[in-house]
């Protein structure tokens, strides 16, 4: 299973978000995104969802085209995602949260489920039990009844993701999911994900928090200016000197990063010579 | 802060407690009634139709979030099917049933077709363009007077009868009324607690996140706008029926505007709030009869300060049926 | 023929200059509180009262009163309804400020409810008389005709609306309530009196509906306490047309709305040969209100709310 990016563009007016972005996350991996502010890592999480529409190129999973489809298709398609600001159903339950995924694959027996109660009683106990099993997992099944606004903030990061599960999906979009966490609350988040690692799940993190991505991705891609500059282990990313330069904050694109890097590379080229 | 220092049990009692004295107050009421004197039954009875109109409308308010002020449209599908169907209006005059059903799949085909173009539609657009749907359906039928006489309405319509029991006493449409309102009560409450009414509150609560996790949002509106405009077709059939006269005044954006009010009073989502809204509402002005126009101003303010003191409803959304049951019989 | 046009584009353009006031209010409650105000209509209405009463109770007989006591009375009647609109705010949507969006909303309700019926106690539910405020002189003019009242309801509403822009784009109070208007949260956050500018907006906007009011009871001669909910609703159409929340939008909107609602008058019977009369010229409007929407689902001028940017996760 593999989801493709080819030659990706988005296009607000004459401003490029996203700039010819060709690349490929597979399954069984954990695929971390990357780089400054404003360098297009959410803008693919977006386009790739459907909340954004792609301006050129294309994403395809498995073969089959994403961009162009509605939104709930995407989502049916397999792709679920959680959101940079938290976007739980409030004023729903926890539990009511994850079983609401149900929908799709259960709407259409909604008149048996009405007219006939035991068949109800039955779908309704399946359901709650298998999303019971997606709470108690991270460690929610306590909150199972509350409603969803009123849990602790870290609470929500972690139910908005097991809602995400709950649509058993095949690719995991995940936006800064520790985005407002604590210490203690990462280190937990990073412990689930890493679990949530298999071999028919591509799992994709966009995340400004070093540590988590470095210990958890087993490949990075970096974005800088909507332009890929990088693709790599975790340690590949560390000594790249492109990407330090980009982290280190110039303004430049990134022929003139290169450039730059080329020259650092000169410089400590020469410097080891002469050492040597 | 006294929640925090009671007992879960003694909790537990007090809601028992509550469940039992509203059921026995509720079930006390409807067995009273049919041995009132008819003013008081024809009361209950316009109070029934106001619970059945709130039940459909909050479907798609309560439940999906959606803002209609046109509801109205699909009350006057009901009742000018009937008043067409059973009058000397083009002589027609097919049994009661079969006009309840025709009534509810015309109600049904009304909401979709004007569901259709206004669903895409955000909140505030979307009050407004129902809003102006419900007015052109009122405007028409002022001004088609072959076909529904205008603004004169439609008299002398037939009496109802099912299975040759006539239905023309308040008494007895008011056992009519009782027995449509605990079955679409009971139906509407099943499917709020259906995978379909699940996805309704996640379109409620936020219609983007809805979309994300695959709800198809625009058929699962339809289905609330379909389901809506079906019973408030049937509700506009009994009033039809019961009054035997219909003209375009009982369909004015008031009346739309009456039903929001009596859901958001009561307590939005919830059928016991509807009745409590209801019930405020309709019983209210009726018991102040003698005050003329001053009960209306009363009334206004008595809005006011019933949304400021409980914005969100005499009853609250948690306090449903299910409460109610489970209160009762402490599960 | 071309004396009907201009007849008639004067008739409109009377008519959006008063629905444009009205709309106005409309809007910029929305733009910050993110509420329909129902009760705005009422505003309109009760601006016509109480220049008619506060001129009885002046001069004792209206049809003897000068320039000056008219003037006094436009402008007496205006600021106090304007006030009106404030104390309104102050005890019927303030408290909800922070409840869910339909509650403010139907208190509006409530208090329109009221403030009709309340009318229809102290000053009786039938239509009264209302002089005109201007002196009453008609102009020929290629052909058509218009009247003295028409250039006055022109001029004041251009200057009322022009004033309102002023404000709003040059003065310090008009930053204030754009910024509350872009966001409430973050204007709280740096500080600015939110109060002060809600409470501007319920100043202003009453002000302007009831200047509507006058000049629409001085058009047509009448007023009744239920011309607030039949002008409210249309100048209602009007702004949601425009793209609520915009400024110039609600005058755009109230503009089309008079110019379709004067043409469908005018042409619905000829061009439908009878079958549709006058009477469909309000489903007129609402029909290109609903095609408008569907190709722009936030109204001409309104800004189109993208999901990420999404203020509101719930609607109401």
């Amino acid at each position: 299973m593999t989801l493709v990016f080819s030659n990706l563009r988005k296009q607000y007016g004459a401003n490029v978000a996203i700039n010819d972005v060709s690349t490929a996350f597979e399954a069984g991996m954990i695929h971390g995104v990357i780089g400054p502010n404003g360098a297009g890592k959410s803008t693919l999480i977006n386009m790739t969802a459907g909340s954004y529409t792609v301006s050129a190129g294309s994403i395809s999973l498995d073969g089959r085209r994403l961009d162009g489809m509605k939104k709930y298709e995407i989502a049916n398609a397999g792709i679920a995602r959680t959101y940079q600001n938290i976007r739980l159903f409030d004023q729903m339950t926890a539990i009511e949260n994850l079983e609401v995924c149900a929908y799709p694959s259960e709407v259409n027996h909604t008149w048996r489920e009405v007219f006939w109660p035991p068949y109800g009683r039955a779908r309704a106990k399946a359901r709650r039990e298998s999303c019971m099993e997606i709470l108690q997992f991270f460690g929610l099944e306590r909150y199972a009844d509350v409603e969803a606004g009123s849990l602790p903030y870290g609470r929500q990061r972690m139910l908005e993701i097991a809602r995400a599960l709950a649509m058993k999906p095949r690719v995991l979009l995940l936006d800064e999911p520790a985005a407002g966490l604590n210490h203690h609350e990462t280190a937990e988040l990073t412990a689930k994900l890493a679990e949530l690692r298999s071999p028919d799940r591509i799992i994709l993190v966009v995340e400004h928090d070093m540590d988590l991505v470095m210990t958890l991705c087993d490949r990075i891609v970096v974005m800088h200016h909507g332009k890929l500059l990088f693709q790599g282990s975790p340690s590949e990313v560390q000594a790249s000197s492109d990407v330090q330069l980009a982290y280190l904050g110039t303004d430049n694109d990134i022929d003139d990063i290169r450039a730059a890097a080329q020259d650092r590379r000169a410089q400590l080229g020469i410097r080891a010579r002469q050492r040597s | 802060m006294s929640s925090a220092i009671t007992s879960p049990s003694a909790k537990t009692q007090a809601l028992r407690l509550t469940a039992f004295l509203v059921l026995t107050a509720m079930v006390a009421l409807i067995v009273a009634t049919p041995f009132l004197p008819n003013y008081y039954i024809r009361v209950a009875n316009s109070l029934l139709i106001y619970i059945l109109l709130g039940i459909g409308l909050n479907i798609v308010i309560g439940y999906a979030g959606l803002l209609d002020l046109g509801f109205v449209a699909f009350y006057a599908v009901g009742a000018y099917t009937y008043a067409l169907l059973a009058s000397p209006q083009l002589d027609l005059h097919l049994p009661f049933l079969v006009i309840v059903c025709i009534a509810a799949f015309l109600g049904m085909i009304t909401g979709v077709l004007l569901g259709i173009p206004v669903l895409k539609l955000r909140g505030d657009y979307l009050a407004i363009v129902t809003l102006g749907f419900g007015e052109i359906i009122r405007i028409v039928i002022n001004n088609v007077d072959w076909l529904t006489g205008g603004p004169k309405g439609i008299a002398r319509l037939d009496k109802a009868s099912i299975l040759g029991v006539d239905l023309a006493r308040p008494v007895e449409i008011y056992w009519l009324l009782l027995v449509t309102v605990l079955g679409v009560g009971l139906f509407v409450w099943r499917l709020e607690r259906s995978i379909l009414g699940k996805a309704w509150a996640a379109i409620r609560e936020d219609q983007d996140a809805a979309r994300g996790i695959g709800i198809n949002t625009t058929t699962a509106k339809l289905a609330a706008f379909a389901t809506s405009a079906t019973i408030g077709s049937i509700a506009g059939t009994i009033f039809a029926a019961s009054q035997r006269f219909v003209s375009p005044e009982s369909f004015s954006l008031q009346e739309s505007v009456l039903i929001v009010l009596m859901i958001v009073i009561g307590g939005i989502g919830n059928i016991l709030g509807i009745a409590a809204g209801a019930a405020i509402l309709i019983l209210l002005p009726e018991m102040l009869r003698e005050l003329a126009e001053w009960r209306i101003l009363f009334l206004g303010i008595l809005m006011v300060v019933l949304i400021i003191v409980r914005p969100a409803g005499i009853v609250p959304r948690s306090f449903g049926p299910e409460k109610l049951i489970r209160g009762l019989f402490g599960k | 023929m071309l004396g009907t046009l201009i007849q008639q584009t004067v008739n409109a353009l009377t008519i959006g200059s008063i629905y444009a006031l009205i709309a106005l209010g409309y809007t910029m409650v929305y733009g910050v509180l993110r509420m329909i105000n129902f009760a705005h209509g009422e505003m309109f209405m009760l601006g016509a009262y109480a220049a008619f009463f506060g001129l009885t109770l002046v001069v004792g007989e209206i049809g003897s009163a000068g320039a000056f006591a008219l003037t006094l009375a436009f402008f007496g009647a205006v600021v106090a309804i304007g006030f009106f609109g404030v104390g309104v705010e102050r005890l019927a949507y303030k408290p909800l400020r922070n409840s869910t969006r339909l509650a403010p909303m139907l208190s509006s309700l409530g208090v329109s409810l009221t403030l009709v019926t309340g009318i229809q106690i102290l000053a009786g539910p039938q239509p009264m008389m209302f002089p005109s405020f201007f002196p009453t002189t008609r102009y020929d003019f290629m052909g058509g005709t218009i009247t003295s009242v028409q250039i006055g309801i022109l001029v004041a509403a251009f200057l009322l609306m022009f004033a309102l822009y002023t404000l709003v784009n040059r003065s310090r109070m008009g930053i204030i309530v754009r910024a509350v208007s872009e966001s409430r949260p973050t204007a709280q956050l740096l500080g600015i009196n939110v109060n002060l500018a809600i409470s501007a907006v319920f100043f202003s906007g009453p002000l302007l509906g009831a200047a509507g009011g006058i000049l629409y009871a001085s058009y047509y001669g009448i007023m009744s306490p239920t011309m607030g909910a039949v002008i409210g609703l249309k100048a209602f159409t009007a702004a949601i047309l425009g793209g609520i929340g915009s400024i110039p939008g609600a005058m755009l909107g109230a503009y089309i709305l008079a110019f379709v609602e004067v043409g469908g008058t005018a042409l619905l019977p000829v061009v439908t040969n009878g079958v549709l009369g006058t009477e469909y010229r309000d489903v007129l409007s609402f029909v290109i209100l609903i095609l408008v929407l569907l190709v722009k689902p936030a109204g001409l001028l309104g800004e189109p709310v993208s999901e990420e940017s999404m203020v509101y996760k719930r609607e109401f």
